[in-house]
């Protein structure tokens, strides 16, 4: 194993990682574990619900496609699939700090994502606009910093200094 | 160095101009605050009176929390002056049959709420748009008329905006 210095600064990026993570692998958690009829298109606690409150101040474009999906329960189901398997992938590889800058990146785009669409909710502290900001600014901010402390990534960056290389592109997975 | 730096500062700008974007479109936060979540609110476009008494309301809630309510108590038919020609309360509304609405989207419809014989009024979910067939049990005169809904705080207006139309019947 080659010698490795650790920034001070990365051995307290976890304090924030682990509890970034969860906020979306908890969501997978509550759809799929805790109460899985959020995920029955019969039940009425059906998530697909969700969608629909969304539209009265969703922004143009993006209300048209809610619509869209909404009118569709095929294409409403497999949406609701696909983004909970997002969030529980990224989400775990944020808790576990595997292909971290990967997970930052695509959980910066779930969290604001959900900005255009929901971000105008939030009968108590204008939650959804703070949810979407702030999650997408601190995954951002994962992808930007990698993680090398308390990581699978650190294990990786031992073994492989280099990364993986395409050519003479280095691709920074770690 | 100055490269990081200058990636740095890139970074931080994507990320602030989100969040200051999102406040500002979403809630006018650095403007007039607004917080669509607060009060229920209903849009009525769409609604049609004919001469023969038939009214069909169409209701569209566009505001209130996410999870619960609105709930419709009254609906009034009013001459320009503010008169009541003709209305239907919670008792009524909350006794109507399911298939006298009838809602765009599968999930949350909208539906009567009663308690026995007690009629409560019209659930109304956030998002949902729907169409009550209502009738008037008269002939109504040519004439332009407003046609009105009450939420259950007994209010018919919300940021700004009164949860009424104004229709015309030839």
């Amino acid at each position: 194993m080659a010698q490795v210095t650790i920034e001070t600064t990365q051995k307290f990026l976890p304090v924030l990682r682990i509890t970034l993570g969860w906020m979306f692998f908890s969501a997978f958690v509550r759809r799929v574990i805790n109460v899985p009829d959020k995920l029955n298109p019969q039940s009425s606690l059906y998530v697909g619900g969700k969608i629909l409150t969304f539209l009265p101040h969703a922004w143009s474009p993006v209300k048209g496609i809610l619509i869209w999906v909404l009118e569709n329960p095929t294409l409403l189901y497999d949406f609701l699939i696909t983004f909970t398997a997002l969030e529980a992938i990224f989400g775990l590889m944020m808790i576990l700090g595997l292909f971290t800058r990967l997970s930052g990146f695509g959980l910066a785009m779930l969290a604001w994502g959900m900005g255009p669409a929901a971000g105008w909710l939030g009968s108590t502290c204008v939650d959804e606009w703070q949810i979407a900001s702030v999650e997408g600014a601190a995954a951002l901010m994962f992808m930007l910093t990698g993680s090398r402390w308390l990581s699978i990534d650190q294990i990786l960056y031992s073994k492989y200094p280099d990364g993986i290389k395409i050519g003479k592109i280095r691709i920074p997975l770690w | 160095m100055r490269t990081l730096e200058i990636i740095a500062i890139i970074f931080m700008l994507i990320a602030t101009g989100v969040t200051f974007g999102l406040y500002q479109i979403n809630f006018q936060g650095f403007t007039h605050l607004t917080n669509y979540s607060k009060t229920p609110a209903y849009d009525l476009s769409g609604t049609r009176l004919y001469s023969n008494g038939t009214l069909l309301l169409n209701v569209t809630r566009t505001a209130g929390p996410d999870t619960y309510g609105g709930f419709i108590v009254l609906v009034q038919i009013l001459y320009p002056n503010g008169t009541v020609l003709y209305q239907w309360t919670g008792q009524q509304l909350g006794m109507l049959p399911q298939s006298d609405i009838i809602n765009e989207f599968p999930l949350h419809p909208a539906k009567p709420i009663h308690i026995g014989n007690y009629g409560v009024g019209i659930l109304a979910p956030l998002g949902q748009n729907f169409v009550v067939k209502l009738q008037v049990p008269f002939h109504i005169n040519p004439g332009t008329y407003i046609v009105r809904v009450y939420d259950a705080d007994g209010q018919y207006e919300a940021y700004g905006t009164e949860f009424q139309v104004t229709v015309t019947v030839s």
